[in-house]
């Protein structure tokens, strides 16, 4: 009898592992494919005029979107100099010093404002900033990137400093110190890893976006020459290129793509990083 | 250990703040081993910003490029967001200049702040392609037949309608299958406006526009879409830009036009068409030449045009922008077949050399 029932048993164990194998698999193969195609297809592209070289009308050689490059950082730069630090004092004062109704209310929001598609960001920015400023603009496209990266900041770092013991907070108070001394010494050091995490992830999530970059940023063929100027995004040359006629755009559009991949790879693999450092201090 | 954590997000911000930085001086650095650099000294930069639609923008990137060389102080941008996009743009003043594949429609005149110029610089063609084993380019179509393909009214390739006009060619006994553009474009624009102009059935039904409730047919993004999926449809019929076609050799058909004769779309006939039409032109340009007149002149045609106000508001772009405008239909005319757009034909240039003369300042013309 009970042999019977252990083999049942251990059947049934097998089994599960090799479906739960199989389905991480199953959920490889798309990742691993989309690497693969994209690095097939993009890696002919680079050469050393891609990065240094500016964008050359079709049937001239040679060309590269290394404005695009440096564009897309100076976006990712100032979307995370706004969004980053407003985000991590949202969540410092969600998870240390609201309660009721307002506190209910922002996260409320937050959780919206994280489902929101990132065109209608991108049409909000237009109809405010682009307009009243009477043109496109890196400005109005670091908004929008900070605009969809500040509940994603806000959320992490509320959550991480949840986690911090109670305990802690109260050791910290019985000998004295200040709320705010509690805040920033105790309980912001502690889940740091995290919020550097979290915040990483945002910027990754960012570094790809399309659509908020048509309505405020737009592109442009040339260097970055100010703030209030239109700026050249990786994304949009992708999405222009991608949909001309010609293959030498073409295959420029999947160089961007490969570089574009890489550079929320880096990202990731800085936020696992950083979260696995913090882990192992704490 | 707490201290090793602070210093972790004080690096993080400053690493953000040095690259902003880093970028932002990096670009001046660049600006003076640019071509702006050389020999015109101190001329100060003017900025152009334009943006519209996407059928020119490879031609307009190649003339700006070009145009830089000639005027090294003029810094023009032009970006690929679509005509509908672009009207919205001069209406609203986002831009400077817009382009747009269909001219502006007069409510649309209405809401911008004046008048708005319209300057025809290429010819854009469109072509009916189709995936029929063993027929080739040179299928010959008539407006009726392509009328009633694209009203369903035709099912079948071996329709007597459709044989008669092609003897000797083998045509299967297949569905014809539509495949039409599923996003609003210059390129559907010309193709109704030429179904309307042939078909009063299609007038009545259908109309005119840059997305219309297709009869039948599928939908597929964008000239790219409409060729992959014509190619993956045996029996397939689409319509594609001529440039699309000619760099992804696509089989295309040959169009019998007013005079009655079938005309293969090239470069020069679509110039044709727009030379035939000239008679007919209204004085601000905006005009459909589908159906031109003229022996050699390819029916389904259509101008892009770049937008812009009569009166400037800002005196130096305003006369950067004429003197581009200038050598775009002369000197950048020239670089069009190349990148197989159709140029304007004389007399066509002749009319907007007299609007470019028209772009003023406070009344003061800014072209001399």
């Amino acid at each position: 009898m009970t042999g019977e029932r252990n083999q049942r048993r251990k059947f049934m164990n097998n089994l599960m592992f090799v479906l739960a194998l199989g389905a991480t698999i199953m959920a490889l193969i798309p990742l691993g494919s989309i690497l693969l195609y994209v690095a097939s297809k993009g890696l002919i592209a680079l050469n050393w005029d891609f990065f240094t070289q500016l964008p050359k009308p079709v049937g001239e050689p040679g060309g590269g979107l290394a404005n695009a490059i440096a564009g897309t950082l100076i976006l990712v730069g100032l979307a995370s100099l706004m969004g980053i630090p407003l985000g991590i004092l949202t969540g410092i004062y969600l998870s240390e010093f609201s309660r009721g109704r307002l506190a209910w209310l922002v996260r409320f929001i937050c959780d919206v404002m994280t489902g929101i598609p990132s065109i209608i960001v991108g049409i909000v920015v237009y109809g405010t900033l682009v307009l009243a400023m009477k043109r496109f603009s890196a400005i109005a496209g670091g908004v929008a990137l900070a605009i969809i990266m500040l509940p994603l900041v806000t959320r992490t770092t509320e959550e991480m400093l949840k986690l911090v013991p109670h305990s802690l907070r109260e050791a910290s108070l019985a000998l004295g110190a200040s709320r705010w001394r509690t805040t920033y010494s105790i309980v912001l050091r502690s889940a740091m890893g995290g919020i550097i995490t979290g915040s990483l992830l945002a910027v990754a999530r960012i570094a790809g976006e399309t659509a908020p970059l048509l309505f405020t940023a737009l592109n442009s063929r040339y260097w970055h020459t100010g703030l209030d100027q239109r700026i050249a995004s990786l994304p949009v040359y992708i999405y222009t290129y991608a949909t001309t006629p010609y293959d030498e755009l073409h295959r420029l559009a999947w160089g961007a793509a490969l570089v574009l991949v890489a550079m929320v790879m880096v990202a990731s693999l800085a936020a696992r990083l950083a979260g696995r450092k913090a882990g192992g201090g704490r | 250990m707490p201290w090793k954590k602070s210093k972790g997000i004080m690096v993080l911000a400053m690493v953000l703040a040095l690259l902003v930085l880093a970028t932002a001086c990096g670009k001046s650095d660049e600006a003076g081993k640019g071509p702006a650099g050389g020999s015109d000294g101190k001329a100060q930069t003017v900025y152009l910003n334009g943006a519209g639609a996407s059928f020119p923008y490879p031609l307009y990137s190649k003339w700006i490029s070009e145009y830089n060389k000639v005027a090294p102080h003029v810094n023009i941008d032009y970006q690929s967001i679509g005509s509908g996009g672009g009207i919205k743009g001069i209406i609203e003043e986002t831009v400077d200049f817009a382009g747009s594949d269909a001219p502006m429609k007069d409510e649309q005149m209405a809401r911008a702040r004046g008048e708005i110029i319209h300057i025809p610089t290429v010819i854009g063609a469109v072509v009916i392609t189709y995936n029929l084993e063993g027929v080739n380019t040179g299928l010959k179509l008539t407006p009726e037949v392509i009328g009633n393909i694209f009203l369903g009214k035709i099912k079948k390739w071996n329709d007597p309608a459709i044989t008669a006009i092609n003897p000797g060619v083998e045509l299967p006994d297949k569905e014809i299958a539509v495949v039409h553009r599923s996003d609003g474009s210059g390129t559907t624009n010309i193709f109704t406006d030429y179904l309307s102009s042939t078909s009063p059935e299609w007038k009545e039904k259908v109309g005119t526009g840059t997305a219309v409730e297709w009869p039948v047919g599928i939908g597929a993004k964008g000239n790219e879409g409409v060729a992959g999926t014509v190619k993956q449809t045996p029996g397939g019929i689409g319509y594609v830009e001529l440039a699309y076609a000619v760099q992804n050799q696509l089989p295309y058909a040959f169009i019998k036009n007013l005079a009655g004769k079938f005309v293969e779309p090239t470069l020069d006939t679509t110039t044709a068409a727009a030379a035939g039409a000239v008679a007919s032109m209204p004085e601000d340009m905006r005009v459909s030449i589908v159906n031109a007149p003229g022996e050699n002149a390819y029916p389904i045609a259509g101008f892009t045009y770049l937008l812009l106000y009569k009166e400037q508001m800002d005196r130096n772009k305003g006369t950067e922008l004429a003197k581009f405008l200038w050598w775009a239909v002369h000197d950048g005319e020239a670089f069009a077949k190349d990148l197989l757009y159709a140029p304007l034909p004389e007399n066509v240039r002749q009319r907007v050399e007299a609007r470019i003369k028209e772009i003023n300042y406070q009344g003061e013309p800014l072209f001399k």
